[in-house]
């Protein structure tokens, strides 16, 4: 009986065991299916998400912004005055009494929209600066989408001319550009269109073009002719990867001309040391040629455990059209504004009158790297506006030579550091020479130039930017 | 004045000298696991190197090197002549470029997908969008699936150079980040297709591939890689920016030795010899 009482109790036992564990399980088993249909279904979601984002993120691939900064401290050997410019070529004259300032040179951020597709692309570059803000380049960029080695450019962009004008500011280990460049060039970018050549494949990857027709005025100018003017330059690259050693140049043009707003043109007689003037009246509205010839070369060396050197330079050579007190290309926007009809004064017809003066001018630059974040710097450039003149032959009475046809050579030395691959430094101190004028000279703009004037400067800049 | 000048250049050439000891390497995502076995083989026999590695593609790793961020760079494509340019400008050097090892790329199929073997065409016709269904290369009748690599990546390049013969992708192509990505989205997927270096090749079937519709197909494995019969072969590159140097030179040359070529094709790619 006790048997039979204690084997019926392990089976109501047993039975209310395996009843609770059923129960159990099924509880368990629910709850992990409905979790992994919440996962599936959560998992779905994520992809869902995940989609819409990819919009997003191909529209942030495709556009783009970069941007760098200048900020930098520099200081002269002379003092800003009205007589002459001291470091009217290294970022902007001083202003009367300043011998030292701080500036922000660049501030530029540049937006750009780049179809994979369809091989085109946007861009619009803007700059800052104390001064206030200015746009530097807007153009359009297409690539041809068959053989891929052809561009065409049109809006704001580099003027094709040579090797500086087109170096990036922000790679370029000099503050500025050489006076050659400032002076023929200024503001660097121009309005018009341009067609390149630049392969990326096959047998001509070494070699490139650029040729283009722009409005010949500053970028920031509207035409003033129907005449464009037409800039180029056809570049190769010869490569010795064994030997660590590189050789690239090119070739460019300016065939260009500029719109006499004065019937006064006057060029320089070489026998006579002189201006003489062709007065026409129909010389009023007649164009004037502006054309530049240059070759550019580099050569690169890369030094075992060292790092490498580079020596780069540029010749133009050619005949630039400006007024009697400047040598810089004679814009008829600008100078319209001082045209003023009837009777004018003698220095209102100066500074009309159109000035054809033969020009040369060369850079010559040394680059050593050390390691990565080391580069010492050596820098010679000449400009010698008027070729037909020189020394004491400038300010001898009657002769009608000014301070624009005064030679400069400016030898630089600097040191740059580069932090990491945002923040670079550089330390750069240009020795400025002027030709010197004849002692009997009278013309007040040209006295103080009887001797070297005081307008060496140094500068110490800090760049920052991003991405690369 | 001429001490400071001599201290500031003793250390200018003092900190280029010995940086040498830790090494930086950036670049293609196809090469990262290869560049981290050569890294953690060569540190234990060399433990006053530090290497440090990370990917990011080709493009990144290119970059790094011109910003003077990296000291080595893989890449799985050569470099193009506008970022030789760029190398030039900063550093006045060409650059190096060295082969380490080759790789098929591998096409990948989901395990479920009855496609065998494609030729060149067909791949070239599938990713450029002629050719959108299975069946139409003598599989399911399903659409086909693309999954592609990001532009910054080599192997995107280098597909889009060697095999669509610089024709554009489709623009139904899903882009992955990287290709431990893709092969897990082709592993999913019953109707994709993805394309990335051999040694990722897991969980999925790879395509034996013929160079035209007369030729044999070749599967990427070592011997077919080797001889050159698998029609889609390439280099992987390192490029440094000059002619290494002290401790670089004897990790690369390291690399280059039979021991770093055993670690090529442990995983999973082909040794240059």
């Amino acid at each position: 009986m006790k048997s039979f009482l204690a084997s019926s109790i392990m089976v109501v036992l047993l039975s209310v065991s395996l009843y609770s564990q059923e129960e159990y399980i099924d509880t368990v088993k629910i709850p992990v299916q409905d979790q992994l249909d919440q996962l599936k279904s959560n998992d779905e979601s994520v992809n869902e998400i995940l989609l819409d984002m990819k919009s997003y993120i191909d529209l942030a691939r495709k556009l783009k912004f970069s941007g760098y900064m200048q900020t930098q401290y520099q200081v002269s050997d002379g003092i800003g005055n009205g007589a002459y410019p001291i470091g009217a070529f290294a970022g902007g004259a001083f202003p009367t009494s300043v011998g030292s300032r701080f500036q922000v040179r660049r501030g530029r951020l540049k937006v750009q929209y780049e179809n994979d597709l369809t091989f085109s692309q946007y861009v619009l570059q803007f700059d800052v600066t104390q001064n206030g803000l200015g746009i530097k380049d807007a153009y359009i960029n297409i690539k041809d989408p068959w053989v891929k080695s052809w561009n065409f450019k049109t809006g704001v962009f580099d003027r094709p001319f040579g090797f500086e004008v087109a170096y990036s500011s922000n790679m370029r280990e000099t503050p500025e550009r050489s006076r050659l460049a400032q002076t023929l060039f200024p503001g660097e970018r121009e309005l018009g269109a341009q067609i390149e050549f630049a392969p990326e494949l096959g047998d001509w990857t070494n070699y490139n073009l650029k040729l283009g027709v722009f409005n010949g005025v500053l970028p920031n100018s509207n035409e003033n002719d129907n005449r464009k003017d037409i800039i180029g330059r056809v570049g190769a690259i010869l490569p010795f990867d064994e030997l660590n050693f590189a050789v690239d140049g090119g070739i460019s043009i300016y065939q260009g001309t500029v719109r006499n707003t004065s019937k006064f043109a006057y060029t320089f007689n070489e026998l006579q040391k002189q201006f003489t003037v062709d007065s026409t009246a129909t010389n009023a509205g007649k164009n004037y040629e502006r054309q530049y010839i240059g070759v550019d070369g580099q050569i690169i060396y890369d030094i075992p455990s060292l790092g490498g050197i580079s020596i780069r330079g540029e010749y133009i050579t050619g005949t630039q059209p400006g007024t009697s007190s400047s040598n810089s290309f004679y814009n008829p926007a600008t100078i319209q504004a001082l045209d003023i009809p009837g009777g004018k004064t003698k220095s209102q017809i100066e500074a009309t009158s159109l000035y054809q003066r033969k020009f040369y001018g060369f850079y010559v630059s040394l680059l050593q790297n050390i390691g990565t974040k080391h580069q010492l710097l050596l820098r010679y450039d000449v400009l010698d506006p008027n070729t037909k003149v020189s020394g004491s032959e400038i300010g001898t009475a009657g002769k009608a030579t000014t301070i624009a046809d005064l030679k400069y050579s400016t030898f630089g030395v600097g040191y740059l550091f580069h932090l990491d691959d945002n923040v670079k430094f550089t330390f750069y101190y240009e020795f400025v020479s002027n030709e010197t004028v004849n002692s009997a000279a009278t013309n007040a703009a040209l006295v103080p130039f009887k001797s070297d004037v005081k307008d060496n400067v140094f500068t110490f800049r800090t760049q920052y930017r991003f991405p690369f | 004045m001429k001490k400071i000048i001599a201290t500031l250049l003793l250390m200018t050439f003092s900190s280029s000298m010995f940086a040498a000891d830790v090494i930086t390497v950036k670049g293609s995502d196809t090469m990262v696991i290869l560049a981290q076995r050569w890294a953690e083989l060569y540190m234990k026999k060399n433990p006053n190197v530090t290497i440090q590695v990370t990917g990011g593609g080709s493009g990144t790793g290119i970059s790094a090197l011109i910003n003077g961020t990296t000291d080595i760079c893989n890449a799985s494509r050569p470099m193009k002549p506008a970022e030789k340019q760029k190398l030039k400008l900063r550093f006045s050097t060409l650059g190096v470029e060295i082969k380490t090892a080759k790789d098929g790329i591998a096409l990948y199929v989901n395990e479920k997908n009855p496609v065998k073997t494609l030729t060149l065409a067909q791949v070239k016709d599938i990713y450029t969008g002629k050719i959108t269904n299975w069946k139409e290369v003598g599989g399911n009748d399903s659409r086909i699936i693309l999954y592609s690599r990001e532009n910054n990546s080599g192997t995107y390049v280098y597909f889009k150079e060697n095999v669509l013969d610089d024709e554009d992708y489709s623009p139904s192509c899903q882009n992955m980040p990287g290709t431990a990505a893709l092969v897990n989205a082709v592993a999913k997927d019953a109707n994709g297709i993805g394309y990335g270096g051999s040694a990722y090749a897991k969980g999925i079937n790879e395509i034996a591939v013929k160079s035209d519709a007369s030729s044999e197909a070749f599967l990427p494995n070592a011997q077919n890689v080797k001889e050159g019969k698998y029609p889609i072969t390439r280099f992987l590159f390192m490029y440094v920016k000059s002619k290494p140097t002290g401790a670089m030179k004897e990790y690369i040359d390291w690399i280059l030795s039979d021991e770093g070529q055993i670690v090529v094709s442990k995983v999973g790619y082909f040794p240059l010899r």
